[in-house]
């Protein structure tokens, strides 16, 4: 703090003393010179509390000054031979010291452990992160290295159906990892703040489509309602990323309840704040994991749930936090969970009318 | 396999790439020229004279991009891009040096094969915007301006004929923004994208089936968009 200036500090000093003299002058007729120097102190304690030790010293140095010119008899004048008066002096100036050097100390220690946080907290992403590589490839690749082997050992000894079964199972296993390792990559460029955003004149219906076209195998088992109002406005956005965070709303929806429910996606301008849902009807969390589930995957937690689990939504949490925007769950009377996140409004750019033709 | 359905040049450095691309569009009837590094892979689309090229965008002694600008400098064929990278800028670059479609890796075969099925054809069909188009209840006639839905005349703004004659140029191919919008509107505009996404949704609320869920005109996320066209019978 003390590196670059603080002017605010000194200005704050003046500032300070200037008010204390005001109160000095109001309580002139009826307190003693003591009490008024006490007023001063005040001054001096807090600028030393808030401000670097410059400011504090300023303010020791202005105070006393001011207290000794305007109330110390003979007043409008500066007569600090008298001992009582340099002794107050003496101990503003100490004060200031004192309580500025606590007040470093404090905030140096506060820096230490806020950056202790953040080690702790990158140390407990990449253990999650490297806890859900193996959780969630660790199938797959067995699956892979048996099959393939079978195949590649004893294939022609096998019933041609069955040579096709392994072989669909290889490639579905790997399409399944590659998504995963695409997700593991993704939060890594994320947490590590490597993700640039190219911004650009999005359509959410446009996302929206074509993210629902890229998960119908995921959601084929789900109804799905799309709901979007229709004045939704355009939105400045990185597409293909805020196409990841609805894509992973919606698998997350898809994975997490019954076969044969509806999943809703919806979305609307509110107020300042473009604001898309995706609603499921699968009995809902436990009240605790409402607030949590974002942050799931950043307490470390990769238990249980299907692949990718927490992952997906830590990743669309992410890229929405990226744009300015928040996400965030609320339980859905009916029994189910309502996953959203909001993007900041921007009013679009408008387009030259086309002449009308005949 | 008498007569090959056309040769196809492989740039990629990836042996075990090559071997399954080898196989699958072997299996397809395409006659298949290898090149392992992009270098060689300029020689090679000189020397085999192929009908069209598939370039990985990730080759260890060039970029991908040289050597699709180097074959765009005497060559209109038919340019494929395989980009590992997630990031789309990669792939657009790529597009706007002159290559005609991509595919992300991974990548399943069939989907491949739909590209190169869709490029080669585009070739037969030079111009794109000659003929009649159909899909869903639409029909297309480019060259007339006429546009129909079950018969019944869909009226299109001159502008609106302008997008669909640039996208069905690359009938199932992708076209990038900023291919549509210098095309369309001229190179001043090559940024304003929102007029793509104005322009488009008019398109699909006149000729989609579900404009909400559009199959023809499809969005390629980040990247630009594709008209998919039934077959001709």
């Amino acid at each position: 703090m003390e590196a670059k200036r603080d002017w605010a500090g000194y200005v704050w000093a003046a500032v300070a003393t200037g008010a204390c003299t005001a109160a000095g002058f109001a309580m002139r007729s009826r307190f003693d010179l003591v009490n008024i120097a006490m007023v001063y102190l005040l001054a001096v304690v807090v600028i030393a509390l808030r401000h670097s030790r410059g400011a504090a010293i300023a303010a020791a140095v202005l105070c006393v000054a001011t207290f000794d010119f305007l109330f110390v008899p003979p007043e409008g004048a500066f007569s600090i031979d008298d001992a009582q008066y340099l002794l107050t002096f003496a101990i503003m100036l100490a004060v200031a010291l004192v309580i500025s050097n606590l007040t470093r100390n404090v905030r140096r220690q506060a820096g230490e452990q806020a950056a202790l946080a953040v080690e702790a907290e990158t140390e407990r992403i990449r253990s999650a992160l490297l806890a859900s590589i193996s959780h969630d490839l660790r199938t797959p690749l067995a699956v892979m290295t048996g099959a393939s082997s079978t195949l590649a050992e004893h294939g022609e000894r096998l019933e041609a159906a069955e040579r096709q079964a392994l072989a669909r199972s290889v490639f579905e296993q790997s399409r399944e990892m590659s998504a995963h390792v695409a997700k593991v990559l993704q939060m890594t460029r994320l947490e590590t703040g490597a993700m640039q955003i190219e911004r650009d004149w999005v359509s959410l219906a446009e996302v929206s489509a074509s993210v629902l076209d890229r998960l119908s195998t995921t959601l084929a088992g789900h109804r799905v309602m799309m709901e979007l109002a229709t004045d939704l406005p355009l939105v400045r956005v990185d597409a293909g990323l805020i196409e990841q965070a609805l894509g992973n709303l919606l698998e997350n929806a898809a994975r997490h309840t019954p076969a044969g429910t509806v999943v809703r996606l919806m979305a609307q301008r509110q107020g300042g704040e473009i604001v898309v849902s995706v609603e499921d009807y699968g009995g809902g969390l436990p009240e605790g994991d409402v607030e949590r589930v974002f942050a799931k995957f950043h307490r470390g937690s990769v238990e249980g749930g299907g692949s990718g689990m927490g992952l997906g939504l830590a990743i669309s949490r992410s890229i929405v936090r990226l744009h300015g925007g928040r996400a965030w769950a609320e339980r859905v009377p009916a029994g189910g969970t309502v996953f959203r996140f909001a993007l900041p409004f921007e009013a679009p750019p408008t387009m030259p009318a086309e002449p009308a033709t005949s | 396999m008498a007569d090959a359905r056309g040769t196809i040049l492989v740039i990629e450095d990836e042996s075990e790439i090559r071997r399954f691309l080898r196989a699958s569009l072997g299996a397809e009837g395409y006659r298949v020229a290898e090149s392992a590094t992009g270098r060689r892979g300029m020689i090679d689309a000189g020397t085999h004279k192929p009908d069209m090229a598939i370039v990985d965008l990730g080759l260890p002694d060039c970029d991908g991009v040289e050597v699709i600008r180097a074959i765009r400098e005497w060559s209109s064929m038919p340019i494929l891009v395989l980009s590992a990278r997630a990031l789309e800028r990669a792939k657009i670059e790529a597009l706007d040096a002159g290559a005609d479609d991509y595919v992300t890796k991974p990548f399943a075969v069939g989907e491949l094969l739909a590209r190169v099925r869709a490029a080669l054809r585009n070739v037969a069909r030079p111009g794109g915007g000659g003929r009649v188009l159909s899909f869903g209840r639409t029909s297309l006639d480019l060259e007339r301006r006429k546009a129909s839905r079950d018969g019944a005349e869909v009226r299109l703004t001159p502008i609106e004929f302008r997008l669909l004659g640039a996208l069905a140029r690359r009938l199932g191919m992708v076209a990038t923004h900023r291919q549509l919008l210098t095309e369309v509107w001229g190179p001043t505009h090559a940024a304003d994208t929102h007029y793509l996404r104005i322009y488009m949704k008019q398109l699909r609320d006149k000729l989609e089936d579900d404009p909400a869920r559009p199959r023809y005109l499809v969005t390629d996320t980040g990247i630009g968009y594709r008209l998919l066209a039934d077959d001709p019978p």
